[in-house]
């Protein structure tokens, strides 16, 4: 029985070691077009006429929407990339 | 484990077999070297099992990472995928409202301009538009 100490000894100074060499990448964004901050607001001249007041609503409409896809754009790519992460973490 | 890398699975099993091997026909073998043989044996024995045990459950770790690098490779095709789907929806949606946003301009220029002069605009709201649109 004293003989099977040495190899149990000399197992427990062997150990273990379990690595899991597996890196998953951070997902990649949607396009350039989406890192792209939202722009300023177009301003009025204070000699402004009623047409160019319209054209600057209408920009800053333009522009507010522009900005929402990106930021709908985000929301997708999020839902998304959920999504998949629990597929493969299941 | 570390050992594993420097031996082949094969060697710990030819031991394991040395060790059974040796502890069975120990009987045989003259009792001044019994002792001695008995206790190479023994170790061999309680040396390959652990170490067989180890081979399995290394072999069974190797086909688990095998198995993930899989899944996220199939996962990051699927993001790359999705991404493509997500940039074409943003190409288009950002085309219609630019195009949108034309229209509504070539509009005021046909059709808003017309009241220009006889609609004053106060400078109070022109002060309260643009401090509603600076951040």
């Amino acid at each position: 029985m004293k003989y099977l100490l040495i190899p149990l000894v000399c197992m427990s100074m062997i150990g273990c070691s379990t690595t899991v060499p597996v890196v998953s990448k951070f997902p990649e964004p949607p396009g350039k077009l989406v890192m792209e901050k939202c722009p300023q607001l177009n301003s009025l001249n204070i000699d402004a006429k009623l047409s160019d007041v319209s054209k600057t609503v209408t920009l800053n409409y333009t522009e507010y929407y522009t900005c929402a896809v990106k930021t709908d754009a985000w929301i997708e790519w999020y839902g998304k990339q959920k999504k998949i992460y629990e597929g493969v973490v299941k | 484990m570390w050992i594993l890398k420097f031996l082949p699975d094969w060697f710990f099993y030819v031991l394991l077999f040395i060790g059974i091997f040796g502890l069975l026909i120990s009987k045989f073998i003259p009792s001044y070297y019994k002792t001695a043989v008995q206790a190479t044996c023994a170790f061999f024995v309680v040396f390959g099992v652990y170490m067989a045990g180890a081979i399995s459950n290394n072999n069974e770790w190797i086909a688990r990472v095998k198995e993930l690098e899989a899944k996220i490779a199939q996962a990051e095709a699927e993001s790359s995928k999705t991404n493509t789907e997500i940039v074409e929806k943003v190409v288009v949606k950002r085309e219609y409202y630019k195009q949108k946003g034309n229209d509504v301009i070539q509009y005021i220029d046909r059709e808003v301009v017309k009241y220009d002069n006889t609609c004053k605009i106060p400078p109070e709201f022109i002060e309260a538009h643009n401090k509603a649109a600076v951040k």
